[in-house]
């Protein structure tokens, strides 16, 4: 039997779907398709990290239960990010309709949702029985919340044995400041990632997003793949435990190697260099200003052939021949030069005009892109159907960012938005756990769902 | 190829798993470097000339050559390396992904139809290959054989956009280390496991079309959400959040002149609470401690005059201090860490993060670990990349 083909023995439980009500019939679940189907995830994830890293499970056909608090709404439930209401996210409604939040629909889209309380004894008893039907429990709570529910490894291998646990933090679950707190922000600056970011002798620009909170997802998602193809292969279940700063560090490239192999600081004036490179030796490099309000467009250029293609497209093949632009190396030396004559030519065209004019004769660049570009007029990204659009209850039509990888094989199975807070309890307490309805409706009425 | 003795307990799931890697620019080199460390067996096939990647610096011991490129050390730690001329090579080429799981490959269309590569005729082929693309826009589309590079794949993508300096005179500051490609090899090896555990469903493999460009564009946080929803654009600001308007600074410098990242949410009382009773416990909350700021208004109304209190608390004090003070109070306060610094991290120290990596005559240096961590197996030593057609005479019978 080759190796990967499907132990007989996968234990994945049977995952019932019968005619549980919902006000709208489109939103009942249903068998999932793609590569994950049949897997069951108790989720215990929220905020940004554990969202994102298991969205990719449920948009390729795990059944991914997110389990909610209604005493501690989700904080993307909680963000302004509105249709008609444009606020930054510090500016929340005080009591926000959990159902309205744009960025937990982004984010949760393709789960099954249900709220316990785990303060009531029941609802950590709900919570077992979850995890025993499940194969798969992630969280990303900060250290300890999981173990005052009794939910460590050894007890989740009893309720479920095989099981993957997925663990993702800030500093991970050992070392002295494993109880140190962080999001995507704090994670990029203890990293590093935020220090080798700017323009030299002044303050780190850094990153002007979370993008940490995406790159640990995608390590996450990453991580549960793996440990699901290992109990494929072995039955053997396993604990995750990643850390975000590692996973910052293991990205800051050559600079880190600079440090540890050369012992080069890069505590150093002329670091870092902006969009300029240090290596290799790339000029013109840089972002130019374009007509238009606070437009810029990106160009690179990185040898002989490019900069003589480069300099035909802007109508000036007489810099080819200039002495001071003679070599590459020659112009890394003139680049303040090159800048000023290639900015005065930007700045009377749109970025898009100069893109298409550099691409159309083999040189790189692209407009500095906003959201409106992407999602407006990319053509590419039309083309390759990165967004899509579902209907939700509350917020109506709404788009989301897609998975950035096409398969020949297979396609997301995007068959619900997110969900409401607690819409798939009776779903998932009937069907999964085996309750009444009956016993459903008192668990709501007390408060333990 | 993988074969069932490969898979075992206590054993890294990619042990046996073999990958052909050609063609790759440094998402693709990434994304090979990952499967590598991982206990994957990764061919890492070269011109003549080399990996492109060696020709760049900086340099092991600042001696420039074809094996002393720190770019290369970074991206190809733990492969083997084949010298292959191509397109006279393919056909030995080819001998080589008959024998593997995964080909990844970075070519996109044009210079795949110059060298007469079809994936379609490939996997046909070999039914049981999985062809991992890792390219700047995909296989398809209008912009599929548009040239990118690092910068320019930021700029098309979004990030760039929300990155840089409050005063916007200043153009958008691209984030160091190469980010663009590995978001790009993130996304990357995440397709790939989706057609692994495919494969084991169908014992058929399949083409994987990985665009960087498609990476970027929905690795923007909340640049998209905000344009879906209340359709407005982000501004960038210093080091912290793009946001629909300008925000209060987040970056303080100490004492030492080093930073530390630090945002008041305002409307989280906890936090605040933390932070009078950490400023008063110094001396320095003046009339912070007055009731009237238990009100968030009142705290809104005078934002500035509290930012300025801790402005004056982080000059007092050095950045390591401030960082370990706050966070043992419970503040999310991050340090600003170099590079360096962290070499010497205790957390780290005591996790075994950094692993040294004999690169031979340079000696021991020190790596970050690849930082997936399992309990149920451990993952294999790093290994130093390869010399430059290293493993030619092992992969490849003469002809």
């Amino acid at each position: 039997m080759p190796a990967d083909t499907p132990l007989p023995d996968t234990p994945y439980p049977d995952t019932p779907y019968p005619d549980t009500p919902y006000p709208d019939p489109a939103r009942r679940p249903r068998p999932r398709t793609g590569p994950l189907a049949g897997i069951r995830v108790a989720d215990f994830c929220w905020m940004g990290v554990g969202a994102v890293a298991t969205r990719l499970l449920a948009d390729f056909g795990a059944d991914v239960i997110k389990i909610e608090n209604r005493a501690r709404l989700d904080m993307p439930r909680r963000l302004p990010i509105y249709k008609g209401d444009p606020r930054s996210y510090g500016d929340e409604d005080p009591n926000p309709d959990p159902n309205k939040g744009g960025l937990f629909n982004n984010y949760n889209r393709n789960k099954l949702g249900i709220t316990l309380n785990m303060r009531d004894p029941r609802g950590r008893e709900l919570a077992d029985a979850l995890i025993a039907a499940s194969s798969v429990v992630s969280e990303n709570f900060a250290l300890g919340v999981m173990e005052r529910w009794g939910l460590t490894y050894e007890r989740l291998q009893e309720l479920c044995p095989g099981v993957i646990y997925a663990r993702m933090s800030g500093f991970g679950h050992s070392g002295p400041y494993a109880r140190y707190r962080s999001y995507g922000p704090v994670v990029q600056a203890v990293s590093g990632l935020s220090f080798i970011s700017g323009l030299p002798g002044r303050e780190p620009s850094g990153w002007g997003l979370s993008y940490m909170d995406n790159q640990a997802a995608y390590y996450n998602s990453a991580a549960l793949l793996m440990a699901i193809l290992h109990r494929e292969q072995t039955g053997e279940g396993t604990e995750i435990d990643m850390a975000a700063v590692e996973i910052g560090i293991s990205m800051l490239g050559p600079d880190l190697l600079d440090a540890s192999a050369n012992s080069r600081p890069t505590r150093r004036p002329d670091f870092p260099t902006g969009n300029r490179l240090q290596y290799p030796h790339a000029a013109p490099h840089g972002v130019y200003p374009c007509a238009g309000d606070d437009r810029w467009v990106a160009i690179a250029v990185f040898d002989d052939d490019e900069w003589d293609r480069m300099c035909k497209a802007v109508g000036q093949p007489e810099w080819a021949d200039e002495e001071r632009f003679a070599s590459q190396a020659a112009r890394f030396a003139a680049q303040d030069e090159l800048d000023a004559l290639l900015g005065a030519w930007t700045r009377e065209r749109t970025p898009h005009e100069v893109m298409r004019l550099l691409q159309a004769a083999g040189v790189r660049a692209s407009a500095v892109q906003n959201a409106e570009d992407l999602n407006e007029h990319d053509p590419q990204l039309a083309e390759r159907g990165v967004f899509f659009e579902m209907d939700h209850p509350v917020i109506g039509t709404a788009r989301f960012e897609g998975q950035a990888v096409l398969f020949s094989g297979f396609t997301p199975d995007l068959w619900r938005s997110a969900p409401l807070l607690g819409e798939d309890n009776e779903h998932v307490l009937t069907t999964v756990l085996g309750l009444s309805r009956d016993e459903v409706a008192d668990l709501a009425a007390e408060g333990v769902i | 190829m993988w074969r069932e003795a490969d898979a075992a307990p206590g054993r890294t799931p990619y042990n046996g798993l073999v990958v052909v890697e050609v063609g790759t620019d440094l998402d693709g080199e990434q994304t090979g470097k990952l499967l590598a460390d991982l206990g994957a067996t990764v061919i890492k096939v070269e011109p003549p000339g080399g990996s492109p990647t060696r020709a760049c610096g900086p340099w092991l011991g600042d001696v420039e050559g074809s094996e002393t490129s720190l770019a290369f050390a970074t991206y190809n730690t733990s492969k083997q390396s084949v010298v292959l001329d191509l397109p006279a090579g393919l056909p030995r080429l080819e001998e080589l992904v008959a024998d593997a799981d995964v080909l990844l490959c970075g070519l996109q269309p044009a210079a795949l139809a110059r060298l007469g590569l079809s994936y379609g005729e490939l996997v046909a082929r070999h039914p049981r290959l999985v062809v991992l693309s890792v390219t700047p826009f995909g296989l398809t589309g209008p912009w599929a054989d548009y040239l990118s590079s690092d910068l320019v794949a930021l700029a098309a993508g979004g990030p760039l956009a929300s990155c840089g300096y409050d005063d916007h005179t200043i153009p958008p500051i691209r984030p160091g280390g190469n980010q663009g490609f590995q978001t790009s090899a993130s996304h990357a090896h995440n397709g790939l496991l989706l057609a692994l555990l495919q494969r084991r469903r169908t014992g058929r493999g399949q083409i994987v079309d990985v665009s960087m460009h498609d990476a970027l564009a929905v690795t923007g946080e909340l640049a998209n959400p905000y344009w879906f929803y209340p359709r407005v654009l982000l501004e960038r600001q210093t080091c912290r959040h793009a946001q629909p308007e300008p925000t209060q600074p987040a970056l303080f410098q100490c004492a030492d002149g080093n930073y530390i990242y630090f945002a008041l949410v305002l409307a989280d009382q906890k936090p605040w609470q933390q932070l009078v009773a950490w400023l008063d416990s110094a001396g320095v909350a003046l009339d912070l401690t007055d009731p009237a700021y238990g009100s968030l208004p009142h705290r809104q109304e005078n934002f500035a005059h509290i930012q300025d209190l801790i402005e004056v608390f982080c000059l007092l004090h050095d950045a390591d201090w401030m960082y370990h003070e706050g966070q043992a109070r419970g503040l999310p306060i991050g340090i600003v860490s170099a590079p360096e610094d962290l070499l010497a991290d205790a957390h780290l120290r005591a996790r075994g993060y950094f692993v040294g990596v004999d690169l031979g005559e340079a000696g021991t240096v020190e790596y970050p670990s690849t930082p997936f961590r399992f309990g149920a197996f451990p993952v294999p030593p790093m290994r130093r990349p390869p010399r430059l057609g290293e493993h030619t005479a092992a992969r490849l019978q003469e002809p």
